[in-house]
């Protein structure tokens, strides 16, 4: 009875003890971790040095010296103004946007015209013997090579390859499909085009094997409007 | 047994304290070693972007303190990193921390625009008459690493079917997409530039942006302990962290190559 006795008075102060000393170790890790990976960089912020001065001397403004700088310094932002709007055509142009499948049509550096497209589906095909094509549509500048009415669609390999057809020979007339493309087709180069489509509802989604799609009427007013040599910026 | 406890308890104790002091001079190195990266920094940038007197033509260095050549020197170096990424046909980013606005260009011209919700840099960018920051901004920074929580390209792989029988038409594609936009660049000169996405869409976007934030850190800490720990200053990145809309965050990664450029105003 005596010994339970001095247990029980003894017991909470211990328990505490305990507690603190398994609390103890966490909380110096967690303070280490804190420290090491918000405190450090936030003291890195703490500037050195001090700022620039910046001085608005009348007395500087009248060396030649620094007479002769600021031209130069002027005729430098002339030039390179000069030459970087240079950069932006004042011809038509069209911006496809791959993320939103969003198109827009400049003329005279001026948006006329934007909408739905449809682009690179992100899918990668592959066959069991080891040949894979992967339908994405192409970033960057592109020049329009060539224009078309009335486009006969010419079916690539992996049109068969896709459907699990065996894949005929190029001359093959199983290989031409009119009406599949709409009124027009744009060339852009290495096989990629802009033309129409008979699966109106995909447009604004990713869904082509590289082309670019477009409905019947932005079609129209884009051949129409894109002469060849202009620009398409794909992003 | 009580003579045990009397002869272990001064033992312990001076241990204690040899330990704790170890730490604290250790925490203490730590800390020195650590605060003098960005001067490091700093220095080594001044000597690489820093104006360097010609011995026969010199140049009253107060013309670079001065309020009209510093401005103009920032807007012809702004405009030479332009410049030097529509040259090379590729997509570049043109940040403008003057004005908040992030411009997408395609040589030379804008194909894309938005506005910087918020942003937070280093001190040093902070400093926008420094002559060195400016001189350092009139080239293009390169991205050397991506780090992101969405894909570059999004591939799915798909295995062509051996015959007509197992072809099934693609269905309407699931273009709804959940996942948070939050990346970080690592620049070619040192600066590292994160994008987070500003709204908080789902319930797990803020938690996912803290922990993808606090990978990067523990990475960085990890990376700054190991020079730290080999007797040697540790490299300090420069940042940028931007807050942008989601849907212009990841066009603006999809768009970028892997090693894209970025022009910055301040």
């Amino acid at each position: 009875m005596g010994n339970d006795i001095i247990t029980d008075n003894k017991k909470p102060s211990d328990t505490w003890q305990k507690v603190a000393k398994w609390l103890l170790i966490p909380l110096l890790l967690i303070s280490f971790f804190v420290f090491f990976v918000y405190i450090i960089p936030a003291l890195q912020r703490i500037p050195a040095g001090s700022e620039t001065v910046v001085i608005n001397s009348a007395r500087l403004k009248k060396d030649p010296a620094y007479r002769k700088q600021i031209a130069q310094l002027n005729r430098d932002l002339q030039r390179l103004s000069k030459r970087y709007n240079s950069y932006t055509s004042g011809q038509s142009y069209l911006v496809i946007n791959t993320t939103d499948n969003l198109f827009y049509l400049y003329r005279n550096k001026k948006l006329v015209r934007e909408g739905h497209c449809s682009t690179g589906s992100f899918k990668m095909l592959k066959t069991e013997e080891g040949r894979s094509w992967i339908f994405k549509t192409p970033k960057g500048k592109w020049t329009i090579q060539g224009k078309q009415t009335n486009p006969v669609w010419t079916r690539p390999d992996w049109s068969y390859v896709e459907e699990g057809l065996p894949i005929p020979s190029m001359d093959d007339p199983s290989r031409y499909e009119p009406n599949v493309l709409g009124d027009y087709k744009l060339m852009l180069g290495e096989g990629y085009m802009i033309h129409g489509t008979i699966y109106k509802r995909f447009l604004g989604m990713p869904v082509t094997h590289g082309c670019v799609r477009l409905n019947d009427e932005d079609l129209k007013a884009i051949f129409n409007t894109l002469s060849i040599g202009s620009k398409v910026y794909i992003f | 047994m009580e003579t045990e406890t009397a002869n272990r308890t001064p033992d312990r104790k001076y241990w204690l304290i040899t330990l704790f002091i170890i730490i604290l001079t250790l925490i203490m190195y730590y800390v020195v070693m650590t605060m003098l990266a960005p001067s490091k920094k700093m220095k080594s940038l001044k000597d690489e972007y820093g104006f360097k007197q010609d011995e026969k033509n010199k140049i009253n260095d107060t013309i670079f303190k001065d309020s009209t050549y510093l401005a103009l020197y920032r807007e012809t170096s702004f405009l030479k990193a332009r410049t030097a990424m529509a040259e090379t046909d590729s997509i570049c980013l043109a940040m403008n921390l003057a004005d908040s606005g992030v411009t997408l260009e395609i040589s030379g011209v804008a194909v894309a625009r938005t506005k910087l919700i918020r942003f937070t840099s280093s001190k040093m960018f902070h400093d926008r008459n420094a002559y060195f920051i400016s001189s350092m901004l009139s080239r293009p920074f390169t991205i050397q690493r991506n780090i992101a929580s969405i894909p570059k390209e999004p591939l799915m792989i798909k295995m062509a079917p051996k015959d007509t029988s197992e072809y099934e038409p693609d269905i309407t594609p699931d273009t709804a997409d959940y996942e948070p936009v939050n990346y970080i660049m690592e620049m070619d000169n040192g600066t590292v530039v994160y994008v987070y996405q500003e709204e908080k869409l789902n319930l797990g976007d803020g938690l996912h942006r803290f922990f993808f934030d606090l990978r990067y850190r523990i990475h960085d800490a990890w990376r700054t302990m190991k020079s730290v720990f080999t007797f040697r200053i540790p490299d300090y990145h420069p940042f940028i962290k931007v807050r942008l809309p989601r849907a212009d965050a990841k066009i603006i990664f999809r768009a970028l190559p892997e090693h894209g450029q970025i022009a910055v105003y301040r």
